[in-house]
């Protein structure tokens, strides 16, 4: 019996490669299935917070300069529960939870100035296509550096970049080019009702409560979650197209990522099980020759 | 639609940032050079910040 897990032999060195997959898939089995409350809390949570910023703000019982840093948490904490749903972690198809999982996807994605639908059926390509310099949607993340990651966020938000054309590619790939219409009817609606606010007096409202949360969030959610566990971002095979790492601000800090590795294996399982996942995992991870980094169990 | 999603630069400068950039100097109490009105000073300044974005394809 192994010390990290009751599944696992002591000795991996003479199992099989199928045997070994057989193993690694007990154990993801094991660490999902169950629906992810705190996703679901977390969601609309969130959400509730980030729209009583407007009112609090606008009656003027919260200053302005206060609300700015929760709105900006409020962007940053978005995208993790639609990721959740975007993989039908909360419910999958035919379940009884459907509605519910498809209804955090909805309710939280429209913040980021993304359709739910397109943010899944992306991010699903970037699983199937990881590292791909021509599939992969987010290869244009990939940098020498995080400050070099950083500018490329900021790069790859701007109006000619190549990666609004990686997220067409991916919806026509998709055969829903309708998504790429949808986008855009998000994004003409975001500048309308920012527009709509700054012309009617509250402009640094709009400003500090979406606009500039949204920019550092976002910048913040690539950083973590798309740079740093495929950085380098130069192999496609599945056991090295992401890796561990130890990140200077703690898994809390960098949205559970270190443990992204697990989530690319196995996508179904929630977040806050990835860790525990991961180090059940790790002797299976070692002898498939993962880049564990100095994450340790 | 492609013109839309073409002109979205432009769109975004006179929607939202020459709003910002006028009350922002408002609220900050910076006056505009030139005798010019905080509008006027946003107008010129966030019209053409927009209109090389609409150029270029890049804000920054």
């Amino acid at each position: 019996m192994n010390a990290q897990s009751p599944i696992l032999p002591a000795d991996l060195s003479q199992l099989s490669d199928a045997e070994l997959r057989k193993l690694e898939r007990q154990i993801a089995r094991k660490h999902s299935g169950m629906v992810p409350w705190e996703a679901v809390l977390w969601a609309f949570g969130n959400l509730a917070v980030w729209l009583s910023l407007w009112p609090l703000v606008f009656s003027g019982l919260l200053p302005l300069w206060a609300a700015f840093p929760i709105a900006t948490v409020n962007m940053a904490l978005v995208y993790l529960p639609t990721h959740e749903a975007q993989h039908d972690i909360i419910a999958r198809p035919g379940q009884r939870l459907r509605w519910l999982n498809e209804a955090v996807g909805h309710a939280t994605s429209w913040m980021l100035v993304y359709p739910f639908e397109v943010l899944r059926v992306t991010h699903l390509d970037h699983h199937r296509h990881t590292n791909n310099p021509e599939l992969d949607v987010d290869i244009g993340t990939k940098a020498d550096g995080p400050w070099s990651a950083i500018w490329g966020t900021i790069q790859g938000r701007q109006p000619g970049a190549k990666r609004n054309h990686d997220y067409a590619g991916a919806a026509i790939r998709a055969n829903r080019p309708s998504l790429i219409l949808i986008s855009l009817a998000y994004k003409i609606a975001f500048i309308a009702t920012l527009g709509a606010l700054a012309w009617n007096g509250y402009a640094l409202e709009a400003l500090f409560l979406w606009w500039l949360p949204y920019q550092i969030a976002i910048t913040y959610i690539i950083f973590f979650l798309s740079w740093a566990p495929h950085h380098p971002g130069n192999e496609q095979g599945r056991y090295r197209n992401t890796r561990s790492w130890k990140s200077a601000v703690g898994n809390i800090g960098s949205m559970g990522m270190q443990y992204h590795l697990v989530h690319h294996l196995h996508p179904y399982i929630p977040l806050t099980r990835t860790p525990a996942a991961w180090r059940e995992m790790k002797p299976i991870l070692e002898a498939r020759g993962c880049e564990l980094g100095e994450l340790e169990a | 639609m492609k013109l839309v999603a073409a002109s979205m630069p432009l769109v975004f400068a006179f929607a939202f940032l020459v709003p910002v950039i006028d009350q922002g100097m408002q609220a900050m109490g910076l006056g505009a050079p030139f005798g010019l009105s905080t509008l006027t000073f946003a107008l010129i300044v966030g019209g053409g910040w927009g209109l090389s974005a609409q150029i270029t394809g890049r804000w920054v």
